[in-house]
């Protein structure tokens, strides 16, 4: 405590005053000689006692009152530590940053933590004033930001009313980076951003910081309790088990305890709606840990979805996790081999095998047959036991890598196997004549193929690679290309030496150019053949004309193309879709494609939205939980598509409440001039010393008239 | 003779001269008019006559009638002896207490002396009795010389001027009385506060009115006693003992009167119950009204109680 005009406490001497008064007071007392005294003394007692209290706090009250005028003024004041955020009323540019991530659902007192934030929200739109332009931008990852700020605070209030806590995690720096951009095209000085959050670890990123120095100041308005324990399963793991059957499969659980204690918890598994295995799972803190469950799925049913959940704690959302159990089906491939050789590796068809049955595992999906040419030549599709003794009936998909041409009848064979439904794969080579395929193989192919151009004629080996061809576009929503990112990453590196050009178009139906080279030229095309597909890819399936191979996409570029030209993409639902993201499915042959979400989300795709295309995307995958799709084909009979049915998690990362440290938060700027508030202030204490003095008087005067 | 007022004020009858002179003052005042006294009782009046006969006193033969009618005949009177009467002063500290008149002592100080006064005049023989300083015995034995009188007042005039000292009883001075008569009928008037601690003094006067003695009490207080005017932050001292005390009258004085109260109607009725003559009396009221309730008071009480 402090004075601001402490020489006025010379006026404390003035306590003298009540003391001499006391003291003359007794003295003035009339002295009477009684004789009756005996009937005073009876009630002595009493008055005798009432009458010192009296004075003793008639006493008291003068004193305290001198003495409160002299500290009243001498103006005392003192320190203390602000309660919430300061605010400071008037014109300026504010943006209140509102978490509204799963995480904010997380519940104190059985209320979310984000009716508390909504609340505090409300609190300082109104402090701020109605001259105050604000806008609210949400923290969940992906939410929609306000595009510029306003004055309409009714608005902005019904918007902080109708928060709710959504399935997506935080992405804090993203939407301090937004609220930055809103402030700096404002006009006014005085820049401030409210961030009221879980402040998770999580949600930030240090390493990219929404603003610079000349950034807006930040408060950061810190609603969390002190300890915010969570246990969320963080992942679910779902594959095959021959093990347990033709129809086991096992269930990886992953069970994360961000709390500071251990926890012991129930897990139960749910396949198609009935719990089948329920365990305890015990979690030190800060760790993670799996439990395995071993279950079969239905009978009648190749795809089933599968639910784990935890017993519910403060934040539920993240207590449960989905997954689509299926049972695999096994494509068949029947690899024909235009070019075999005897060391493995230089092969033609050693990176497509490598690539369709990794480790030579018995799970990985895929059942192969190498043949040659020749081989293929005697096959007959009509009569077996010949020569190959093969039978293509048996196969799902062939590859013709660098094959010569086939003779018309073995194309009218393979062409006719083609219409029935199978996929073919043909790849190029050096044994590859374009005049000879010209001949003979247009019906097994999308597009005439011409001569290939080497882009690498003529050049020095120091500028082979510069005049390499790259893959530039691509189909990103086609099934082969669903795998991968956006940007490619993991083939766009990949160098084309030699490519075979195309010519004419031919009469396939929906050909269709799947990928392109920097050049302009095609690199894979699609079209269908009768009820079959048919695949060219205008390189080589080795290294002989590039290095594909040697990239991170051609494993699931061949997985992806062989299990397309099947028709099987068993593999579909089993992604791990998060909530926000957005999903391709396959439109097929469908003219009406519904997509039924849990909370009544969903989608229906029909006319133009459908027709002509291969796929159509889902977008609204905004709560966790499994989506149905409702399928009508051509000959207008609608039925569930199990086979497209898909699941959506809330993303893990959401779980983790740590909270983060003082530094890893964005450096408050200055705010375009204004400095940030120191964390106490000042609280002046003479009016209240004042209207203390005021009572004091008021009981002075009462006693001195009992 | 000066004339007197209708009224004796006891405040100017103070400033009179000696105490004999006031007590005649105040018995003429309260007398003036009437044919006799009231408070009479001699042992003079004659009743009848009757035959001699063997063994009556030689001085009561009435020689005037044996020389008119040659037969000896005896005087009666009424009563063979004079009428004693105990005065009895209250001279504690408490009667010097003076609220604004004079004080206690002095009025029950002349109340007595004009009691004195008039029983000389009526040749009984009056003796005086103070209690209060226990160092001090104060007794004037029973005599019916007027030259008696004198010396009683004297005696009363003494303790009026001291103006009263110690906090003996009156229970002292009646239970002496009681000794001094030896079972000879006495008139007793006693003039006191009657602050007593105890309930002795009741006590004694019921047992001496139980022993066929006439009693009466002169209950003196001092107005102020009685209606409590006092204001402002005032400190009581006692006058028997040391005590003191700082007091807001005003938020005391309810409880004050209502104790006064009770303590008068319990003294009142005590003495009643005994069969005690009592008059109550406040120094600012007229002596000689007192007086004459008193004289009228005995009087109505009958032969065989009259003085």
């Amino acid at each position: 405590m402090g004075f601001l005009a402490p020489l006025m406490l010379i006026g404390l001497v003035a306590l003298a005053v009540p003391i001499a008064i006391h003291l003359i007071g007794r003295s003035r007392a009339r002295v009477v000689k009684f004789a009756a005294l005996d009937f005073l003394m009876a009630t002595k007692r009493k008055t005798a006692r009432s009458l010192r209290l009296r004075e003793r706090l008639l006493f008291l009250v003068r004193l305290i009152a001198c003495a409160a005028i002299a500290l009243a003024l001498a103006k005392p004041f003192t320190s203390c530590e602000r309660k919430g955020p300061h605010v400071t009323r008037g014109p300026q540019a504010a943006v209140l940053v509102i978490d509204d991530s799963f995480a904010a659902g997380y519940l104190i007192d059985d209320k979310p933590w984000l009716s508390r934030a909504t609340a505090e929200g409300r609190k300082i739109l109104q402090q701020l004033g109605p001259l105050a332009e604000v806008a609210i931008v949400r923290a969940s990852e992906g939410a929609d930001h306000p595009t510029e700020l306003t004055r309409d605070h009714l608005r902005l209030r019904d918007q902080l009313i109708a928060l709710e806590p959504s399935a997506r995690p935080a992405d804090t720096t993203r939407a301090l980076s937004r609220a930055a951009q809103l402030l700096a095209a404002s006009s006014h000085s005085r820049k401030t951003v409210y961030l009221v959050s879980l402040v998770a670890k999580s949600s930030l990123r240090p390493d990219d910081p929404p603003w610079g120095k000349d950034g807006p100041a930040l408060v950061v308005v810190d609603l969390r309790p002190d300890k915010m324990p969570n246990l969320a399963v963080v992942s679910l793991r779902v594959e095959p088990d021959p093990g347990a059957g033709s129809r086991g499969v096992s269930f990886a659980v992953e069970v994360a305890n961000y709390g500071d204690t251990i926890a012991k918890n129930e897990l139960s598994l749910t396949i198609a709606g009935r719990v089948v295995a329920r365990g305890t799972l015990e979690v030190p803190p800060r760790d993670r840990r799996t439990k395995r469950f071993l279950a079969t799925l239905p009978a009648g049913a190749r795809t089933s979805d599968a639910m784990v959940s935890l017993q519910g704690d403060a934040l539920p959302i993240d207590d449960r996790r989905w997954v689509r159990a299926s049972l695999r089906d096994e494509v068949r491939v029947l690899l024909v081999d235009g070019d075999p050789r005897t060391v493995r590796l230089d092969d033609e068809l050693f990176y497509v095998q490598a690539a369709l049955r990794p480790g030579d595992r018995e799970d990985s999906g895929t059942q192969m047959r190498t043949i040659t040419p020749d081989e293929l030549a005697g096959v007959d599709a009509k009569a077996k036991g010949t020569a190959a003794e093969l039978d293509l009936a048996d196969f799902d998909v062939i590859v013709l890598a660098n094959v010569p041409a086939l003779s018309p009848e073995r194309v009218d064979a393979l062409a006719k196997w083609v219409k029935a439904g199978g996929g073919i794969l043909v790849a190029p080579g050096d044994h590859f004549d374009p005049a000879a395929y010209d001949r003979t193989m247009l019906p097994l192919l999308p597009q005439a193929l011409r001569d290939p151009i080497d882009t690498t004629w003529g050049a020095q080996e120091s500028d082979r690679d510069s005049r390499a061809l790259h893959l530039v576009k691509w189909e990103a929503d086609h099934p082969i290309f669903s795998p991968f990112t956006k940007s490619g990453a993991e083939f766009v590196d990949a160098k084309f030496y030699k490519i075979a050009l195309l010519g004419p178009t031919t009469q396939t139906a929906d050909r269709k150019v799947l990928a392109r080279f920097t050049n302009g030229a095609a690199a894979l095309v699609e079209a269908s053949i009768g009820s079959g597909r048919t695949l060219l890819f205008t390189s080589t399936l080795d290294r002989d004309w590039n290095d594909l191979p040697m990239h991170p996409g051609f494993l699931p570029l061949m997985q992806q193309a062989v299990r397309h030209l099947a028709r099987k993409h068993a593999a579909f639902g089993e992604s791990d879709h998060l909530v926000g993201s957005s999903i391709s499915l396959p439109a097929g042959d469908l003219k009406r494609l519904e997509v039924r979400g849990p909370d009544n989300l969903g989608a229906v795709f029909e006319g133009d939205r459908i027709a002509g295309r291969s796929t159509v995307r889902f977008t609204r995958t905004e709560r966790s939980g499994v989506y149905r799709i409702i399928g009508t084909d051509q000959t207008a009979s609608t039925h569930e598509r199990d086979e497209l049915a898909f699941v959506v998690n809330v993303d893990a990362k959401g779980s983790d409440l740590t909270r983060a440290a003082a530094e890893e938060l964005p450096v408050s700027g200055t705010g375009a001039g204004t400095t940030p508030d120191d964390a106490s202030r000042r609280v002046e204490l003479w009016h209240a010393l004042a209207a203390a003095l005021l009572l004091l008087l008021l009981v002075e005067g009462f006693l001195v008239q009992r | 003779m000066p004339t007197l007022p209708e009224k004796i004020d006891p405040v100017q009858l103070a400033r009179l001269g000696s105490l004999p002179m006031k007590a005649r003052v105040i018995v003429q005042g309260a007398l003036s008019g009437m044919h006799r006294a009231s408070l009479h009782g001699s042992s003079v009046e004659f009743a009848e006559h009757k035959e001699y006969s063997p063994g009556d006193e030689l001085r009561h033969v009435d020689w005037k009638a044996y020389a008119k009618v040659d037969r000896y005949y005896v005087k009666q009177f009424e009563h063979e002896s004079q009428l004693t009467i105990y005065l009895v002063l209250d001279a504690s500290n408490s009667m010097r207490f003076a609220g604004g008149g004079i004080p206690k002592i002095e009025y029950a100080g002349l109340s007595l002396a004009a009691l004195a006064y008039l029983a000389i005049q009526q040749q009984d023989k009056v003796g005086l009795v103070a209690c209060g300083d226990k160092s001090i015995e104060t007794v004037v034995p029973p005599r019916a010389r007027s030259n008696h009188l004198h010396d009683l007042l004297a005696v009363l005039d003494t303790l009026m001027t001291r103006g009263g000292a110690g906090d003996e009883s009156p229970a002292v001075a009646l239970g002496r009385i009681a000794e001094l008569t030896r079972r000879r009928r006495s008139l007793i008037i006693l003039a006191s506060d009657m602050f007593d601690a105890s309930d002795e003094t009741l006590k004694i006067l019921s047992q001496l009115r139980a022993q066929k003695h006439d009693v009466s009490v002169l209950h003196v207080l001092d107005p102020h006693e009685v209606t409590f005017p006092y204001d402002g932050l005032t400190q009581f001292e006692a006058l028997e003992s040391t005590n003191k005390m700082l007091v807001n009258p005003a938020a005391i004085k309810r409880e004050y009167l209502e104790r006064m109260d009770a303590f008068l109607t319990k003294t009142r009725a005590s003495l009643a119950a005994g069969g005690v003559d009592y008059h109550f009396a406040t120094t600012d009221r007229a002596l000689e009204q007192t007086l004459l309730d008193l004289v009228i008071a005995r009087s109505r009480l009958g032969p065989g109680r009259r003085a």
